[in-house]
């Protein structure tokens, strides 16, 4: 694999080339497994590879990726990537800055795995699977059940004309199990440990086997039917207490992607969006209220954004991102990181495989437990609801007005649990939902959830990210029942 | 080298291979695309990336299991062979499998395609982009411009057991525009995008043109949450479609019970006038010749004068509803697992109103350019919730009154195919990245159209 860097590398060599990257990703390997209603939905074996040039002139960047890991193809990736740069320079401004950071010499990485997951024979797989769908048809009602299991194996090789060069072997497993229970037109689902095919980790198989989820599902099954025949989630501005797994897709949609720089400085506008935030304001925003703390960390154990360097060579880094509801740092490149005046990147540059560029995209961005037990967050509630387990959600593309859709909700009267509601929605904007968080969960109600499916950039790439969250209390928060 | 030429006999030879009861596909998709982002003005991110992948299924006792690989040699395209055989093996068993067919329908005369937009090169590719940043610069001087053009194809190759052996190819060019004044406060902003199968006859400059000319030169305006009649430009036409096609015609939903047209087909939908069609051979959108199962794709009607149509099918939904597979197979990878197939290449006839007459004939409402971030919300009765982006104007006395700020829509596409009251001549292409699906659409005026909330740009 070095000789086809080194040929890379070699062949986008020219007096007008300032920089020039290799990045190949072989093998690649997912492996996605999943039964429905006792039949097979997915049954696929993913084994791929790919390389991808990168190189930079005085003014603008080029890229070529290939699927065809050969010299020649190789080659032929890097000339194309030179043509790239070469017709786009003709388009800007000015010259392109990055970051100094100094390169990684020869690094390595490896998730520790104590089961590898490409090891466990697929019967076993498939057996628990199969199992756990089963159980989730407790009634004629639950017209779909759905098990499924994922696994992804990435060994990346990189190596820059900086003299920068690492590998690195990353393992990312999940699994999740769902019921959807119809009635005509009331269609109710239920997820567990969380919707978006279940909870994923930077791990081996273990990290399956303790999900349990054929003990699960016969509860999943029940609680399908139950939304069904539950009252409409009450309509009004009430307080709202989000369970962990909701509040980490929040903390994605409204912290995570708000805070990456390249879209602040307009380089999504077209697309993903921008933001609201503006570079001039970090250090002095509001964000939310003193409890609220975040932090992008690259280096925790069991995140799905966790590696040793990011796709641009800078090392994984725990970056502060809010601190006592302030603003005080943000996603970066080394290109975005240079424009805010930065000396080194955040080290959070990543892409989907080598034939994609790496963009701005989102470690394992955690909201910071608060000292509240589960039922001191609930104690303050006098009549509210608490919601968990997405079912839709939305955002502006600026990130500030979002609308998110549960799948259950549990009405909370005088600090006690009460009765489901289905079809919960709530919304708000994004500085006064977070100012309004008056109780924070503490370390027993806090989870690392795995988010597999995050999606930005054209073409569109896929990254896996993780978000730490407790549970926490809102208060006159916009709720209704759909 | 051509996808056949390259691999008719490694996939020969694996076929061949394969003991008595058991069968096989093997789908080879061979891309290349050029895509050129700009943003602030400059090209940002220009992007080249060429791609085999071969798809691999194997039913053996009525299991299915599949496997896929980027080496389409022949040890490569062995290899994944034996992984889907091993996963067959344990998958459990898919009763109502049909078989794969000998014969994929009437081919019929191949449909369009382009050769110089396949092949265009890296350089000429970013010369496009160059003409939409020119226009949109010279129509909004000082204005934030961003975008993208993508331009490529992809070459599609089915084979099976049965003896069934066919490619499709085709091309497609799009881009989109985005011009913007971050400097104000709320900023105003234009949108413009399109595609064709062949790249000659997509006016890029006129696309940069036309969103520098929709920036409005006043701010927006706050308004009230509510119902409003709407006229819905082509961009969120398309988007309200692609979740129509999903909601409401997809196989899988209807397998499932939750597809919001479950029960309503046969029935009246729509108004008379309403006429949409999944049609994958017309030059009016994207054209290709074959679905993922190597099924010859043909016209199939899904709203026919206002009553709703059939949905689409692949083998396994086919067998699992007890019909004849309509042709609409998606590639097996679907990163969120199976949510076809599904018609892509909708088609929506076309009105007699220009968009000032539908602005007219709305006389009060807003006139929206696009969405943003929709997701279903609940798909039994069809409510998905998004944003409006880029470009939404109050509409007074029949007049575009001027920039609203951005509405958040909570809605029925039912609703919304009901209350459709008056439909634009002017149709395009608006193709999804890479041209996965496309959507071809007037825009269209609605009675009523459910925003919940607004937020402050």
């Amino acid at each position: 694999m070095e000789d086809l860097v080194r040929a890379a590398l070699a062949a986008a060599e020219s007096t007008d080339i300032r920089y020039a990257d290799v990045r190949v990703v072989s093998p690649q390997r997912a492996l996605h497994l999943a039964v429905r209603n006792g039949r097979a939905d997915a049954l696929t074996d993913a084994r791929t590879e790919s390389l991808g040039v990168r190189v930079r002139t005085a003014g603008a960047w080029g890229f070529a990726g290939t699927t065809e890991l050969t010299a020649t193809a190789a080659r032929e990736a890097a000339r194309l990537a030179v043509r790239l740069a070469r017709a786009s320079d003709r388009s800007g401004p000015g010259p392109l800055a990055v970051t100094d950071d100094p390169p990684t010499k020869s690094g390595q990485y490896r998730t520790e795995v104590r089961r590898d997951p490409f090891e466990v024979p697929h019967e076993e797989i498939v057996e628990m699977l199969t199992r756990a769908e089963a159980r989730l048809h407790v009634a004629a009602d639950v017209k779909s059940g759905l098990a499924s299991f994922q696994a992804w194996d990435d060994t990346k090789w990189f190596s820059s004309s900086e003299g920068a060069s690492f590998t690195s072997r990353t393992v990312h497993v999940g699994a999740g199990i769902n019921a959807t229970a119809i009635r005509g037109s009331n269609v109710q689902r239920r997820s567990a440990p969380n919707s978006f095919g279940g909870d994923f980790h930077q791990a081996g198989y273990e990290y399956i086997e303790q999900l349990n989820l054929p003990e699960e599902a016969e509860r999943v099954g029940r609680e399908a039917i139950s939304l069904l025949d539950a009252p409409a989630c009450p309509t009004g501005t009430m307080t709202l207490v989000l369970g962990s797994n909701q509040l980490g897709l929040q903390v994605h949609e409204s912290v995570g992607h708000a805070v990456e720089l390249d879209r602040i400085y307009g380089s999504e506008a077209a697309y993903a969006g921008t933001s609201w935030i503006s570079a001039a304001k970090i250090g002095a925003l509001r964000y939310g209220s003193d409890g609220m703390n975040v932090v992008a960390d690259a280096t925790e154990p069991g995140g799905l954004g966790t590696f040793g360097w990011d796709d641009e060579g800078v090392p994984g880094q725990r970056v502060p991102i809010v601190e006592r509801g302030t603003l005080v740092g943000v996603l970066s490149s080394r290109e975005s990181a240079a424009e805010l005046g930065l000396v080194r990147s955040g080290g959070t540059a990543r892409a989907d495989g080598a034939d994609r560029l790496p963009l701005v995209r989102m470690t394992n961005v955690d909201l910071l437990p608060g000292d509240h037990s589960f039922e001191e967050v609930l104690e303050g509630v006098q009549d509210g609801v608490y919601l968990e387990t997405n079912r839709s959600w939305s955002i502006d593309d600026k990130r500030l007005n979002f609308q998110f859709g549960t799948e259950i909700g549990r009405r909370i009267i005088a600090g006690e649990l009460g009765e489901i509601v289905r079809n919960p929605i709530y919304a708000g904007m994004g500085p006064s939902f977070w100012s309004s968080m008056d109780a924070v969960g503490n370390r027993d109600t806090w989870h690392l959830w795995g988010l597999p499916n995050c999606g930005k950039g054209q073409p569109g790439q896929i990254v896996r990210v993780s978000h730490g969250a407790p549970i926490a209390r809102f208060r006159n928060v916009s709720v209704r029942g759909g | 080298m051509p996808t056949r030429r390259r691999t008719r006999e490694p996939i020969a030879a694996a076929l061949s291979d394969l003991p008595s009861g058991v069968s096989a596909d093997v789908r080879v998709h061979r891309t290349s695309w050029t895509t050129i982002r700009f943003a602030n003005g400059r090209i940002h991110q220009p992007h080249f990336e060429r791609a085999t992948h071969v798809s691999f299924r194997v039913a053996e006792d009525q299991r299915l299991g599949t496997a896929t690989t980027v080496d389409a040699s022949a040890e490569g395209i062995a290899a994944v062979r034996d992984a889907a055989r091993a996963l067959a093996r344990v998958a459990p068993v898919e009763r109502t499998f049909p078989g794969f067919p000998a014969d994929g329908g009437q081919h019929g005369k191949a449909p369009p395609f382009s050769k110089a937009t396949a092949e265009l090169s890296p350089e000429e590719a970013t010369r496009l982009a160059e003409k939409v940043l020119a226009a949109a610069r010279d129509g909004a001087p000082g204005g934030r411009i961003a975008g993208v053009v993508i331009v490529g194809q992809q070459e599609r190759r089915v084979v099976n057991s049965a003896g069934l052996d066919r490619t499709g190819v085709f091309s497609a060019a799009q881009s989109s525009v985005l011009v913007d004044r971050p400097e104000r406060d709320p900023p105003p902003s234009g949108w413009s995008e399109g595609g064709h199968w062949d790249h000659r006859k997509l006016d890029f400059a006129e696309l940069g043109r036309e969103a520098a000319e929709r920036v409005a030169r006043s701010e927006p305006k706050s308004v009230e949450p509510g119902d409003y009649a709407v006229v819905l430009r082509g961009p969120a036409m398309s988007e309200a479609l692609a979740f129509l096609a999903n909601l409401g015609f997809s196989g899988h939903g209807e397998v499932e019970g939750w597809s919001c047209l479950h029960g309503s087909r046969g029935k009246e939908v729509a108004p008379e006038f309403v006429d949409l069609v999944d049609d994958p051979r017309s030059s009016a959108s994207i054209p290709f010749a074959i679905d993922c199962e190597g099924a010859a794709t043909h016209r199939f009607p899904l709203i026919d004068h206002g009553v709703a149509g059939d949905v689409g099918t692949d083998l396994v939904t086919a067998g699992r509803l007890g019909r004849t597979p309509t042709g609409h197979a998606l590639p097996p990878e679907a990163p969120w697992g199976a949510y076809g197939p599904e018609p892509v290449r909708l088609v929506l006839g076309a009105g007699d109103a220009s968009e000032d007459e539908l602005v007219r004939t709305t006389r009060r409402g807003h006139l929206v350019t696009r969405f943003h971030y929709v997701r279903i919300v609940d798909p039994g009765r069809g409510i998905i919730t998004g944003m409006t982006r880029d470009g939404t104007y109050r509409i007074e006395n029949g007049e575009v009154a001027g920039p609203v700020r951005n509405l958040r829509f909570t809605e029925s596409v039912l609703t919304l195919l009901k209350g459709i009251t008056q439909l634009g001549k002017d149709r395009r292409i608006y193709p999804a990245e890479r041209a996965v699906s496309a959507m071809t659409t007037p825009a269209a005026a609605v009675r009523s159209f459910k925003f919940t909330s607004s937020t402050l740009f």
